[in-house]
């Protein structure tokens, strides 16, 4: 079974983003959204009408993971084509290829092969192509694996910028915590939590994390001394070093940095770590995000 | 969608009409000939029975024949020699596998004109009969041979290949025609416009409506288009045209249906163009399209009647070669119909599992 029981909804204007590893279930679980597959329970509904209907997706812009556009035509002739399937025609098919294209800044090649066009330049055409209806619910299924930095950002300014009801599915921690009002994680084909960022961290990141090195020799000395300090819960060796949790990652620094000098120990490194999506992740799953 | 319309069919009907046909652009090959009466010539040009676009003429002296095969204001030359008369040396003029030159004659050809070599020993050939008929010596034949020959009206041979093989290949074209149809489906899905297309407010059936449509669109353009240019252009007979119509849209439903569905059996576009091939080509071959089922054994015509191929061009042939009228194929063409509610259902089936969630 691809995706068991996953039950969650998006408001209007909101983006909710679908996070979880390869293989976790996220495009099974918009392919469902958009129609492109029966579920065998359960039921989809968007803006009110039954998944895979017609009215369904006539509100849904899909944003496949892949390219799925016409290599040989142009950005234009892509966008007028399947403008049409969405029973666009005449001027206003023409305005709208226009503002989209200005969208994603590909206004200028407008005229040029898909073909033509780099990695980055491509995915935003998808993206267009999905955006050329105005519609209610934008499903993207991972838009922005294989592009370069400057590209990925371009996507994610317009993805942020659109002001509408957005289903983001990544595998990048760093792009749902920047994008998602809520994010779903999908492990398995399970949605094993759901929340805005702030609280899936604050309920499961757990603790923050403070990362000392130092010459191995004093290993034992500062791992007695750390143990017995204030605020700190646990201490446990790292590489090169000790690893402490604690409440407040921050807070504790003077108090480390001091008890170091009162035991001769030089610190050669130091760094807080403070919970994420990561962390998240790995406490629900079990297992890297990146698996 | 250009190429497999149009493109392709004409390129089809070009070669086949160049080939076979009547109406080609060819320019006149004119053969010179020196040694010969000029009632001589006649006579042999009577009894070869050159199209009407070689022409013969007679040239003073070997020396000139040579000199103008060799510059190319003739394409081909005969010299016939006066000091050899004999029946001996003139029996075998014509320069067969393993055969001897004739000492009586000297055949002067082109390295880049096989056509006209051939002509210039038929016209040797034609020399040698009427002197070997007539028991004359090359100078002095009168326009009466000594024996006359009577020829019945052989017909245009070309012409009946052409009127065979015209429908014949359009018929197999409609089915790897419409595989690589099935391959560009394939093609889609595999691009993720397919998807795309899916996720769209339309109904399934509609893209695969379009989808077959476009494939039967285009098989039906490419076999009409093979009508039009090898029977306008270059003289083939198909037969009344209600009945060719009749024969084309039943091959194109059959045809095409067989086509998308074995197609639609690849895992991959790969594969489907390699079945639209190889069973295009075992069909072609089963079906009669490369060799008439008539020159085949019989269990083999028997079994070409298991083809939709077979069927459509027992249809085309009453029509253009036996002459029959239109009426003569509502037979094969129900059959074929048969054959495409058959194979187009299952085809049906298997694009609509391509689109349908």
């Amino acid at each position: 079974m691809a995706v068991d029981n996953v039950s969650f909804s998006v408001a209007e204007g909101e983006c909710y983003g679908l996070l979880g590893p390869n293989g976790a279930g996220k495009t099974t679980t918009i392919s469902m959204v958009c129609g492109l597959l029966r579920a065998d329970s359960g039921e989809v509904t968007i803006d009110g009408h039954p998944g895979g209907s017609l009215e369904a997706k006539a509100a849904v812009g899909y944003v496949p993971q892949d390219l799925a556009l016409y290599p040989d035509l142009s950005a234009h002739e892509n966008l007028h084509f399947f403008g049409q399937l969405y029973g666009l025609r005449g001027s206003a098919l023409e305005a709208r290829i226009e503002d989209t294209l200005a969208l994603v800044g590909l206004s200028d090649r407008a005229d040029d092969r898909i073909g033509t066009y780099s990695g980055g330049m491509k995915r935003r055409a998808n993206i267009a192509a999905g955006l050329l209806h105005e519609p209610r619910l934008l499903v993207l299924d991972e838009p922005t694996v294989g592009v370069d930095t400057q590209s990925r950002h371009a996507i994610l300014e317009t993805v942020a910028g659109l002001g509408i009801s957005v289903l983001y599915t990544t595998h990048y921690m760093e792009e749902a915590t920047k994008l998602c009002q809520r994010i779903g994680i999908i492990d398995d084909g399970r949605l094993v939590a759901e929340g805005t960022p702030r609280h899936l961290i604050d309920e499961f990141g757990g603790a923050d994390r403070v990362r000392l090195t130092f010459r191995q020799a004093e290993t034992a000395v500062m791992e007695l001394a750390c143990g017995q300090l204030p605020g700190v819960q646990e201490v446990r060796p790292f590489e090169g070093g000790l690893e402490l949790g604690t409440d407040h990652g921050a807070g504790v620094l003077p108090t480390l940095v001091q008890t170091a000098g009162q035991h001769g120990v030089e610190l050669t490194g130091v760094e807080v770590l403070m919970p994420d999506l990561e962390g998240v992740f790995l406490t629900l799953t079990g297992k890297e995000l990146r698996d | 969608m250009v190429i497999t319309c149009i493109v392709a069919p004409l390129a089809l009907s070009a070669i086949l009409g160049f080939a076979f046909g009547n109406g080609g652009p060819s320019g006149t090959v004119t053969i010179g000939v020196t040694g010969a009466s000029p009632a001589l010539v006649r006579a042999a040009e009577q009894a070869t029975q050159f199209p009407p676009d070689v022409a013969i003429r007679i040239v003073p002296d070997a020396v000139g024949v040579r000199g103008e095969v060799a510059n190319g204001t003739l394409s081909g030359g005969v010299i016939v020699s006066r000091s050899h008369h004999m029946l001996s040396d003139l029996l075998v003029p014509i320069a067969a596998p393993g055969a001897q030159h004739s000492p009586g004659f000297a055949v002067i050809g082109r390295p880049d004109s096989i056509v006209a070599r051939e002509l210039a020993e038929s016209l040797a050939a034609g020399l040698a009969s009427r002197l070997y008929a007539g028991r004359v010596t090359p100078g002095s034949a009168t326009d009466r041979a000594a024996i006359t020959i009577t020829t019945g009206d052989l017909g245009n041979g070309g012409q009946r290949v052409l009127n065979y093989f015209a429908p014949s290949i359009a018929v197999i074209f409609l089915f790897i025609g419409s595989g690589l149809g099935m391959r560009s489906l394939m093609l889609e899905r595999s691009a993720g416009t397919l998807v795309r297309m899916a996720a769209a407010p339309i109904r399934p059936i509609r893209i695969v409506a379009g989808k077959l449509g476009a494939i039967l669109i285009t098989g039906l353009t490419s076999i009409l288009v093979v009508w039009g240019v090898t029977s306008s252009i270059f003289g083939a007979r198909w037969g009344p045209p209600a009945g060719v119509l009749l024969m084309a849209v039943g091959s194109t439903l059959a045809m095409c249906g067989l086509g998308v569905f074995l197609t639609s059996l690849a895992r991959n576009e790969r594969e489907a163009f390699g079945i639209a091939l190889i069973v295009g080509l075992f069909l072609s071959l089963l079906g009669g399209n490369l060799l008439p089922p008539g020159s085949l054994p019989p269990f083999f015509q028997t079994l070409s009647l298991g083809t939709p191929n077979g069927w459509a061009l027992v249809g085309f042939g009453r029509l253009s070669l036996l002459g029959d009228p239109a009426p003569s194929v509502i037979g094969p063409f129900l059959v074929l119909c048969l054959i495409a509610v058959a194979t187009g259902g299952m085809a049906l089936a298997r694009v609509r599992r391509m689109v349908e969630p």
